[in-house]
Order: structure tokens, then sequence, then C-alpha cells
């Protein structure tokens, strides 16, 4: 388990909309060993009243020449771990997509170029290929299917099957347009991307597991995997609706984390384990599950 | 170099030249009195048992050691104790478990772990390899339960010492009574130490009016040592939903937040019992850890501070190398070196 816990430097700390940001840090280590789907725990420094870490998706990896500078202007040099090698050099810069919640986000977003950060990462399974990949090679197409936030920890699994050449669809669903975050990066992976809000500020006017029921019910012959992230009652229906259509699917699950290391058990989820029902954590055994592993309440 | 560069230097050239009139002869002092090689003498001893140093990581909060294993050197460590056992394993509770609230954190898992004889099998291995002591944070429901665990833990070799958990709020029917009644506090520590094949140390709760009459219903029943503090019970409200932040709705406090609380406990029970007191609450820095063992801790352990920052305990041992070569003290000479100013009548 390559994981690293390093005082690292932000590069960016940059305000999108709706309260959200893309925090861009110098973390070598940490980022040439990513797997899709993996997090992050972010400590603020020099704070007594704040301690714990926050957990956070890993959005994007990015490598730099250190001429040019980087940025999203500059094609990105991605090399996830676990893919063919590709010319180019590992990813350095790790990106997290927060939006600010509470008392943890609102200082990380007060944050500024230079400042310093303590990162954990990369933690937690990921997107093992090796459990996903056979429903994918049989699926005509993978359906991402974000709520909010939730959008951060499906990019680099995208990025990767985009990779491998898979077909990709992407349903993201928030509050207002202005929540609707990243779907710049998804662009070039997917074959078309459905957005929907609550209060009907940009595309579908409603929750995003209404058109995804319409597309499911409008392709019944056609196989998918699903992959989800985002709140619970989201993740909920969409996990109902993969099975009422028998699709796999794989959820990445959040929670409230003390460690990220699987030592304090504060993250635990209820899950089917061999039988019988039994808390599992979040950190370690996750963040991702397929949905019928998890006891939805 | 550049300008800017050229300037920076100078600056900090010129300050080292201010400062030198005062600050250079101590230095000189100190160099020399350094060649002198004072080796100060951190281990500590306990029940007739070693420990390689006075840092333990507490009970809970560092899992089963392992989990940590990729960063930080799990040798260099006083002692692991392990993340509470129980005779059968335990599910623990519902989530939400944890919350953060200022300089500390609540917590109610509800003592989840996975039974003495899977511990056996599954995690001593791991802990056996380790040059650390391995102290079992054992807990129980009733007194045969107690019982009950020591018995299947006293087959594993490589145990140093047992931490009985009489105080953990957590769990609704659970160890709150033992913890709270010095008679049943008398009566679990003396069937623990019968049934018990290492050392038994207690863990005592904070949620008592008064630490010392279970420090001592502790070393009464034949304790080899006390442990001191668990977490203080508290609660968080969700003022959105009115709902309590932890499905437990009360949970443990721990963390920085309860330091002074947990120093002023150890400080009163230290003068109430002579069998060894080991000090546990908040501690995040060496100088935490040397408050308590001022007031009187042999050993002391880090706990909260392991989830956000794994490195502390490491920086702590080394902490109080640096403050005993500064002092030219031994650890013995620093515990309960307290002086309290006398109170004229």
């Amino acid at each position: 388990m390559p994981m690293h816990d390093d005082i690292v430097a932000i590069l960016e700390n940059r305000p999108l909309t709706g309260g959200h940001y893309l925090l861009s840090l110098d973390a070598p280590r940490q980022a040439s060993a990513v797997r899709p789907g993996q997090f992050a725990m972010l400590r603020i420094l020099g704070r007594s009243d704040v301690l714990l870490r926050r957990p956070m998706s890993i959005f994007n990896l990015m490598a730099t020449d250190g001429r040019r500078g980087w940025g999203p202007r500059r094609a990105p040099q991605l090399r996830v771990t676990g893919s063919k090698s590709r010319p180019g050099q590992a990813p350095r810069i790790m990106q997290l997509l927060y939006k600010t919640v509470g008392r943890g986000t609102r200082l990380i977003a007060e944050l500024k170029k230079g400042d310093k950060v303590g990162l954990l990462a990369p933690l937690g399974h990921g997107f093992f290929e090796e459990e996903y990949l056979p429903q994918a090679r049989e699926a005509d197409e993978i359906l991402h299917v974000a709520g909010g936030i939730g959008i951060a920890a499906l990019l680099l699994p995208a990025k990767r099957l985009a990779e491998m050449g898979f077909k990709q669809r992407l349903f993201f669903g928030a509050r207002t347009k202005a929540d609707l975050v990243g779907t710049a990066e998804f662009k070039p992976l997917v074959r078309a991307t459905l957005l929907a809000t609550e209060n009907g500020s940009a595309g579908y006017h409603g929750y995003v597991t209404h058109p995804l029921e319409e597309y499911l019910a409008a392709h019944t012959k056609k196989k998918f995997l699903l992959m989800a992230c985002g709140p619970g009652p989201m993740l909920r229906a969409t996990v109902e609706l993969a099975k009422s259509f028998r699709h796999p699917c794989l959820v990445s699950m959040e929670n409230r984390m003390g460690c990220g290391l699987g030592a304090c058990l504060g993250c635990c989820v209820r899950v089917h384990s061999e039988g019988h029902e039994a808390y599992q954590r979040v950190c370690t055994e996750g963040p991702v599950f397929w949905a019928e592993k998890i006891v939805w309440k | 170099m550049t300008s800017r560069e050229s300037a920076g230097k100078t600056k900090v050239q010129s300050a080292a030249r201010s400062a030198g009139h005062t600050a250079r002869q101590p230095r000189a002092a100190a160099a020399s009195a350094a060649v002198e090689t004072f080796t100060p003498q951190i281990e500590t001893e306990i029940a007739g048992i070693r420990f390689q140093n006075p840092v333990w990581t507490a009970s809970g909060t560092f899992g089963y050691a392992k989990e940590f294993a990729h960063l930080i050197d799990l040798d260099q460590l006083g002692a692991v104790c392990v993340k509470g056992i129980s005779a059968d394993p335990m599910e623990g509770n519902p989530e939400p478990r944890i919350y953060e609230t200022a300089s500390g954190m609540l917590n109610a898992i509800g003592l989840q772990n996975v039974g003495a004889k899977r511990f056996l099998s599954e995690k001593l291995p791991f802990l056996r390899t380790l040059k650390t002591r391995v102290v079992v944070n054992v807990f129980a429901y009733s007194t045969e339960d107690y019982v009950r665990c020591i018995e299947i833990l006293n087959e594993g070799e490589g145990i140093a010492a047992y931490e009985l958990n009489i105080s953990c709020p957590n769990t609704r029917a659970g160890g709150i009574v033992y913890g709270s009644d010095p008679r049943l506090t008398e009566e679990v520590v003396a069937a623990a130490k019968k049934a018990a094949r290492y050392p038994v140390f207690v863990k005592l709760s904070p949620n008592v009016a008064d630490i010392t009459v279970f420090a001592r219903a502790s070393e009464n029943a034949g304790a080899d040592a006390i442990t001191l503090i668990n977490t203080f019970i508290g609660m968080a409200i969700d003022i959105e939903t009115c709902t309590p932040r932890i499905s437990n709705v009360t949970a443990g406090l721990s963390g920085p937040a309860i330091k002074p609380l947990a120093l002023r406990m150890v400080y009163q029970a230290a003068r109430a019992v002579k069998i060894p007191v080991i000090g546990i609450g908040g501690i995040a820095s060496a100088e935490d850890a040397l408050e308590f063992i001022i007031a009187g801790a042999r050993a002391v352990q880090v706990g909260t501070a392991n989830l956000y920052d794994p490195g502390t305990s490491l920086r702590i041992v080394e902490g109080i190398l640096d403050f005993c070569r500064r002092k030219r003290r031994h650890l013995s000479d620093l515990v309960g070196s307290l002086k309290v100013p006398v109170k004229k009548a």
C-alpha cells in the first residue's frame, strides 16, 4: 500500500461556482501512486481547534514539465498507475475538487498558493479493475451517475476506462447550475452528458435519477455497468434502478472519517458479508463497493 | 545569486551577529557538556516489564498497529495498546460514529472488534514481529465475560499485559457500571487478576466524582498499574435537523480539549496509589507528555493524535529524549517531580 503522509504545497486553490474549489497540490509521491477511485485525507496545519483530516476524492492528476508550468489549458500527460505506459511523465499534481460544507472545508477554502497542507494519500481500494472489468467488457456502455460533489470520485475511473476504449455516458445531477462543476473534464471521455438540477437552472428539471430511469427503460436490451457517487438518497435511487433493470452497479461511499487508515472504525457502513450483516470501513474496504453489498437504509 | 537572496542572507547573518554576544556563550557551554555525553535513560518499568520508552499508542486509536506500518517505524514505540477485545466479536454502533468538536472529537464506535480468538489468530502474529510491547485492552459486560476473554487471550504468547477497560462509555449496557462503582471495580479487577497470566492494568473512567476512589479500588483489588483517563461522556447536536450528531446520542470526548482535566486526574491518582500510573488524555506533543510524567505518570499514551498525525508518538519520544538531555535527567527522575508550592498556614 504505497500511501504517503507529507506536508505539500498548494499550487492553486481555484474558486469555482457554488462554493466549490479545485485544489491543486504539488504531491509527486502521492500522485504517482493513485489508482482511480481512491481518496486523500487533507490536514489543515497549525490549528489546534480543527484536528481531523478531511477526506476528499482524488479528482484529477496532472503532470508538469517544470518549464511551461501546468494547468488545464496544457494537455495533461495523465498516466494513472496500472495503465499502459504512455509517453510523458508520471503525474505530480493532485487535484481535489471540494465543496465548502463546514468548518474544515471553509478553512481549506481560505488557503492560498504556496500554503502547506498535510496530505495522506492515496487511500482506500478505489475501483479495482480486476473486480469490475468483466462486467465492463460485457457492458455496451458504462454509465457514470454523479450527485453534486460526488462527481469528484468519477473522473479518474472515467479516464482510465476511456484509455481502455470503453464507451461511457455521464448522468450528473445537482441542486443548481452552480453545483454542476467538473463537467468540462468529462467531455472528452464520454459520448454524452446529461445534466439535471433540482431547481431547473440547467438541464433536466428534477433529480438525475429520472432521466437515468428513462434511459435505462429506453434501452432494455443493452447491458450497462453503473458507477455512482453522490448523496445517500440519490445513491439509493440509483442502486434501485440498477437492480430493477438488472445492471451491475458500483458505488463510491462517503462518510465522516477519523484516520482514513482503518484504525478508528469511525467511517463504517452496514454491509452484507458472508451471509450476515456487518460493519465495514469506507476508508479501507471501500470507498467503492458493489451496490448489493451495502445495506441501504 | 539574485539580489533578493543576498539581501535575505545578509539579514540572517546580521541577526545572528547581534544575538551572538548573549547566545554564543551558553551554546559553547552546552557543546562542551555534550562532550561529557549524558545519555538519558528513558526506559520505563511497570509490573516488572521493561518498556523501551514511555510513549504508547492508546487503545482504539491505533487499530492493531498494522494499519500504521506504512507510515511510521512501529518498532520505536514504547508499546501498542490494541483496540479493545471482547470474548466474542462485536459489530459496533450504527453510523454516524464520530464527530469533530473544538480541539477534540466525539466517538461512539461501540467497541467493534474481531473477538479474542480471531485476535490471537489474525492480529497477534503481526504484533509479535515488532520490538514494541503489546498491551491487550480487554472489555466485557459481565465479570464472567471479562474472565472468559482473558482466559482465551492467556493462550497467546508475546502479550506484555492486559489493560482492563472498565470505563468505555459507548455501549449502553456497557462497562460504565464497572467504572463508576468502586465495589464493581474491585470485583472485576480481582477476578481479572486471578484469571490473568499477564499483568493487569486498569483503565479508569473520568466520569466519576472522585478519581482517587477508583484508583485505590483498583490497587486494593491487585491491579499492577492504572491507566487514566478514558474519554469523557459528551454530546453534539445538529440544530438543523434537531438530531444528535452521533447515533448513540452520547459519545466519548477525546483530544487536546480534555488534556487539563486528564492531567489533574493523573496528578490526583498518582498521589493516591503506590502502583504505577499511565497517563492519557489529549497528549499531542512532548510537552504534553512531560506534563503527565511530571504529574506522576510512568508512561503516557497518545490517542486521538494518532488519527490526524500518525507521526506524533515518535516525535514525542524524540522530544522527551531532547528534554532529558537538556535537563540532564533520566526519565525516572522526572516521574512525579512536580514541585507544589507549600501553602502558608
